[in-house]
């Protein structure tokens, strides 16, 4: 057992990464939000942790507040202009910023060493602590859905006139699933940072991107199991499929089309829909049987 | 110096704007963001070099097999990936995630049939002529280029103001549900505007490809996100926006490279969207019905 768990040590710590970067995306979705600035957000995240750990010799843990708060204020900051806006205004918008930061991350290379990345970066987090953190994230993403917060969120998914009418303010929802998702992937950057030993601002671009949006597409949108279903199958199937190399991107392509056209909810979603169905018929059932 | 810079500004923009006009056209009429538009771009340039490398043919024959090559894909990318999602009555957003599969699937398969090697058209494609105009050195090339840009923008003004094909397709893009009860047909009018969307990003992939004499799996990439930000500052579904905007960001691209920085030219750029955003959501030319699309209130 533990010789399986250290072989499989940097493939578990990916996934778990992996997870949260698909909670970052799946708040947003959550809220009707098409933003797509979860890569951008890691960025800043794990650049902070970075810098604040390898240049300013900060503790580990001072860097992880910096990385939280960074991607939380990106997040305050991009929400100003996109929370008013339609959803495919924040999906243009949000892939312009995760371009921003990666030229900054480029260019700026005083602060970010360039393209090279901040290397020899101390491993102070392991899997435990990704594990505790993806668990934090779980709990409080679960606890939100059962709150205004929550309820307000999957009101305007599924019909913002209706959320409207009930006198739920959009604009602010959107804000607040924009802050939570800059915190969450800031929280993620950062841990990547003090897990990975190495970052390169390449790691956080438009395939970071498409990856986490395959991730919640294929798992769901709505309850807590989608993401952590749909990081689990992304970060494996590379693994299983090593003997199609050359076509991992095509499989990747082709898993976000049918499972947007065949499966528009996502796999957990859909599930947890069919045994709630099932339940409810079978209880019906008894119901009636009493009654007769 | 100056008036040298704005030129190759001018005609990069051109092309931007090209690219972008086709963009805009499947977002004006069927309310998709294509994602995959770059790879259209860049399966045009393909069509155009494997015409010149393999049958030798010369530059105008090389041009409309790259329209037709990018007018191609983009039909079948209609059929598979939006034809789908239309019947299901699908949210916008399922059109982004199906147009990024898309995406991804074409751009792999480039990169295997190329081998991920970045190609060239032969030097002797398009005679290397100068003129020299107070001054300023213009090329054939660049004269040629901003011709076809012309004559494709009014070409696609005259075909959807001035026939009966191109009222069809505006009666789609207000509704298409109306335009159904009128005895249009959809289906033919969505074969067209992805046809002639993908056929302009044909052209473009060409005229790019020889302009910067390389072609490669990755070359829509940048065009892409260009493309965002052209049509946001252009107007939403906007075809003189399109390419008004098209020049001004090829404009700011080649004077921050020339004066600035060329690490600075995409942060400025991509900035540029947020600013535009920030203060006029609806762009230069988008009227008050587009505000009713862009903002919520």
């Amino acid at each position: 057992m533990m010789s399986f768990f250290n072989s499989y040590t940097p493939l578990l710590e990916l996934a778990l990464f992996n997870a949260l970067l698909a909670f970052s995306q799946y708040v947003v979705l959550r809220a009707g939000v098409f933003s797509l600035g979860t890569a951008a957000f890691a960025a800043l995240g794990a650049y902070a942790a970075a810098i604040m750990v390898t240049k300013l010799g900060m503790p580990a843990w001072l860097g992880l507040i910096a990385a939280v708060g960074l991607g939380t204020v990106a997040g305050a900051l991009v929400a100003v202009p996109l929370a008013r806006l339609r959803g495919v205004f924040q999906a243009l918008a949000t892939l312009a910023l995760v371009q921003i930061v990666l030229s900054i991350t480029l260019n700026w290379v005083d602060v970010t060493e360039g393209a090279l990345g901040i290397n020899s970066i101390p491993k102070t987090i392991g899997l435990f602590g990704m594990f505790c953190a993806v668990a934090v994230v779980t709990y409080l993403m679960s606890a939100m859905g059962s709150t205004s917060i929550g309820r307000a969120f999957d009101i305007i998914r599924e019909d913002e006139t209706v959320a409207v009418s009930l006198g739920i303010s959009v604009p602010k929802h959107h804000m607040i699933a924009f802050i939570l998702s800059g915190a969450i992937a800031g929280l993620a950057g950062g841990l990547h940072a003090y897990t990975s030993y190495s970052i390169t601002p390449n790691e956080y671009g438009f395939n970071m991107l498409v990856m986490v949006l395959a991730m919640v597409v294929l798992g769901g949108r709505v309850s807590v199991w989608g993401p952590i279903v749909g990081a689990v199958v992304l970060t494996a199937l590379p693994e299983l499929l090593r003997g199609l190399q050359e076509y991992r991107t095509v499989v990747q392509g082709a898993l976000l089309m049918l499972s947007i056209i065949f499966l528009p909810r996502g796999v957990a979603d859909t599930l947890i829909g069919t045994l709630r169905r099932r339940r409810i018929t079978l209880a019906s059932t008894k119901a009636k049987a009493v009654t007769i | 110096m100056l008036m040298q810079q704005l030129l190759n500004g001018i005609v990069v923009g051109s092309v931007y704007g090209l690219f972008a006009l086709g963009f805009t056209l499947i977002f004006g009429v069927n309310h998709i963001m294509n994602m995959a538009h770059g790879t259209i771009f860049m399966w045009g340039a393909f069509a155009g070099l494997y015409a010149v490398t393999l049958f030798d043919v010369p530059f105008p024959v090389a041009v409309l097999i790259g329209a037709l090559g990018g007018g191609l894909v983009s039909v079948i990318l209609d059929w598979t990936a939006f034809r789908p999602l239309r019947k299901q009555g699908a949210p916008e957003f399922s059109s982004i995630v199906s147009s990024i599969g898309a995406s991804l699937i074409l751009l792999s398969l480039a990169q295997q049939l190329t081998a991920t090697r970045v190609m060239r058209f032969p030097f002797d494609i398009f005679p290397i002529v100068a003129f020299n105009f107070f001054g300023l050195r213009i090329q054939l090339l660049q004269l040629v280029i901003i011709a076809i840009v012309v004559l494709m923008v009014v070409g696609l003004l005259y075909y959807l103001y001035r026939t009966s094909f191109g009222r069809q397709i505006r009666a789609v893009a207000v509704s298409e549900h109306t335009s159904k009860l009128l005895g249009i047909n959809p289906t033919a009018i969505n074969f067209q505007v992805f046809f002639i969307s993908g056929a302009l990003a044909g052209i473009a992939g060409v005229l790019i490809g020889i302009v910067f004499n390389s072609v490669h799996f990755m070359m829509g990439e940048p065009l892409l996100l260009r493309a965002f930000v052209v049509i946001i500052l252009g107007g939403l579904g906007s075809i003189p926006g399109a390419l008004i905007a098209g020049l001004l960001i090829g404009i700011i691209q080649t004077l921050t490279v020339a004066y600035l920085s060329a690490g600075l030219a995409d942060a400025l750029v991509f900035s540029t969207l947020f600013l535009v955003l920030l203060v006029r959501p609806t762009g230069l030319f988008g009227g008050a019905s587009a505000v009713a699309r862009v903002t919520r209130r």
